[in-house]
């Protein structure tokens, strides 16, 4: 059974059909990237996927469950996160805090108990902590451990958001543009980290325009364009696939 | 031992022992009875702002009808302690376990909104409730209000400044060990994370609505446990309590002393509650004059009196 399913998918904001009538399905414990020119609907397909927007038909199926109608905090609880294309990142909280709200799931979050501190709390707190800081380092971003987030420069801020993405210890995860606007050296970085990510045994769905990091990080990839399914396949596959050459990767 | 030590030195309950000491001390500062009344007042206003300042500050949701909330509670107490002779205890409670509810009800459809409209939404809120407490006469006394007996505690009577200014100094702390309790914890995570990024906060595995509905019922059941205090305290209670300009007047505190700073909220509550007794003889310019402290507040210092302080000191001496 693969880990996740799409089944004839479509949304339509409008007039415009941003996805429409798309199926594919996720193996686990692969890295899986949807690629595209811009507008082709990668990023309202992440949105559907994390319960972000509502499907106009169609069906999503996460390990067998069909997740219609649940909330995106109730797919996070069943294995699902992610990270944002625009930067997500709570500017009012410190670095680790963000992290630590990455694991909310997990801890005791009683609001009685919270505010009378008592020990149940402070246990999860302390925890908590220690995690989000060895994520920050995983994610090579250990020396902001004592940061704001707001005193930090943009590229720490990608990998502070996938150190969060991971506190909530998904089996999916998606990744929406992680190195964009990076540099060279630093998306490097970001391949490396979700190298780590995947062997770590997270399945990794990425939307990514840097073509070089794409092919050399997936085992397969799905190519959209105008919401449709254009092409799928192996990396070697789409880089010979005519139509993918004459829509996407010609263009580029 | 050194575990208290250790707890000292967390800012938390360092700013707490600080705050705990003001409060012993300062009453060899004061001097009649009328500077323990101001003080009260301050610890009344102040109470309900660190409630206030969770809601707006650390979640990031505003609410101009909190003083309803407020006179809610004042007015259960009058009535039904006066009316039906209830216990001074058990109305309070009833006050604000009914506030509570109420709270909870409206906080689902009124926090969907967003911006403006959750603003003009607890606006209206606010501005029933007191047109409501004003109309219903036969049961509030109207526009004139009504007159509150004293606080009874079993055979105990609550009486006098000194007695009354205790009270509410054990309420003031009690209800910022409960505020730092929350606020550094995963609840209080979750209200900040919904102020940061509501959308990076739901797909964390956070309920949102959830998390914004129970701080809104938090902040309202302290405005109401409040106004039972301010009833019985000032003896007398009147619509203008739950009504708009004192909603504004809350904000403000909240505004200028600082959001999501509990401290910084208390300052506002004394700077705002202060002003006017200084600035008697103005008492028709006080709206205008908040209003402009509010302005020019957000315009120079939006992030408040006490955290522009503190950063600039932090600042100066890096
Ligand atoms: N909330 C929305 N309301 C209306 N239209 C939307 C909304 N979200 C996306 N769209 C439209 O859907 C289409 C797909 O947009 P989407 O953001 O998914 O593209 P993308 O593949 O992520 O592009 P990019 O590579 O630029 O990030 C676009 O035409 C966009 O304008
Ligand atoms: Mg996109």
């Amino acid at each position: 059974m693969s880990l996740l399913r799409v089944e004839n998918l479509v949304k339509s904001f409008g007039g415009v059909h941003a996805i429409q009538d798309l199926s594919f399905e996720i193996p686990e414990g692969v890295v899986y990237s949807v690629i595209g020119p811009n507008g082709a609907g990668k990023t309202t397909l992440f949105n559907l996927i994390s319960g972000v927007y509502t499907p106009s038909s169609g069906e999503i199926l996460l390990a067998g469950e069909n997740t219609r109608g649940l909330a995106p905090h109730q797919l996070a609880r069943r294995g699902m996160s992610r990270t944002f294309q625009n930067l997500q990142i709570c500017m009012n909280m410190s670095a680790v805090e963000n992290v630590m709200v990455g694991s909310h799931l997990r801890l005791d979050s009683s609001f009685f108990k919270a505010m009378l501190r008592l020990p149940s709390i402070t246990r999860g707190d302390r925890a908590c902590r220690e995690q989000a800081e060895e994520l920050m380092e995983f994610a090579g971003v250990g020396h902001y451990i004592g940061s704001e987030a707001d005193a930090m420069p943009y590229g720490a801020l990608k990998r502070l958001e996938i150190a969060r993405a991971l506190a909530s210890e998904p089996k999916i995860l998606f990744l929406d543009e992680p190195a964009a606007g990076l540099n060279g050296t630093e998306t490097a970085e970001i391949d490396q980290l979700i190298q780590k990510v995947a062997q770590s045994g997270v399945t990794v769905v990425l939307v990514e325009h840097d073509m070089k990091l794409v092919m050399n990080i997936s085992q397969h990839l799905l190519v959209l364009d105008y919401g449709k399914k254009l092409a799928e396949g192996s990396p070697d596959q789409i880089r010979c696939n005519p139509d993918v050459i004459a829509a996407y990767l010609g263009a580029a | 031992m050194s575990h208290i030590k250790h707890l000292l030195k967390t800012p938390r309950y360092g700013g707490l022992l600080a705050l705990v000491l003001i409060c012993l001390l300062l009453p060899l500062l004061l001097q009649n009875a009328y500077q323990f009344d101001v003080a009260i007042k301050v610890g009344i206003s102040a109470v309900v702002v660190v409630g206030l300042n969770l809601l707006i500050g650390y979640t990031g949701q505003i609410s101009l009808g909190h003083a309803g909330f407020f006179g809610l509670g004042a007015y259960s107490s009058a009535i039904l302690t006066v009316n039906y002779e209830w216990s001074a205890l058990a109305a309070l409670l009833a006050g604000s376990v009914g506030v509570g509810l109420i709270a909870f009800v409206l906080a689902r459809p009124i926090l969907k909104l967003k911006g403006h409209y959750l603003a003009m939404a607890t606006l209206g809120l606010g501005i029933i409730i007191s047109i409501v407490i004003a109309t219903e006469d036969w049961l509030t006394g109207g526009p004139d209000g009504m007159g509150v007996g004293p606080f009874m505690l079993f055979d105990y009577e609550i009486y006098g400044e000194k007695a009354w200014y205790w009270v509410v100094a054990a309420l003031l702390v009690l209800s910022v060990w409960l505020a730092l309790n929350i606020i550094d914890s995963p609840v209080g995570r979750a209200l900040r994370a919904v102020h940061g990024s509501e959308v990076a906060a739901q797909v964390a595995g956070i309920d949102t609505t959830h998390y914004k509905v129970l701080v809104f019922v938090f902040s309202a059941v302290i405005a109401s446990v409040m106004g039972s205090v301010f009833a019985h305290y000032s003896g007398f209670v009147t619509p203008t309590e739950a009504g708009f300009f004192h909603s504004i007047e809350l904000v403000t505190m909240v505004v200028l002393g600082g959001m999501a700073s509990t401290y910084g909220g208390i300052l506002g509550a004394l700077i705002l509650v202060l002003l006017p007794q200084l600035l008697s003889g103005l008492e028709d310019l006080e709206m205008i004059i908040f209003g402009l402290i509010l302005m020019l507040t957000m315009i120079f210092m939006p992030k408040g009196l006490l955290p522009t302080v503190t950063g600039r000191l932090k600042g100066g001496k890096a």
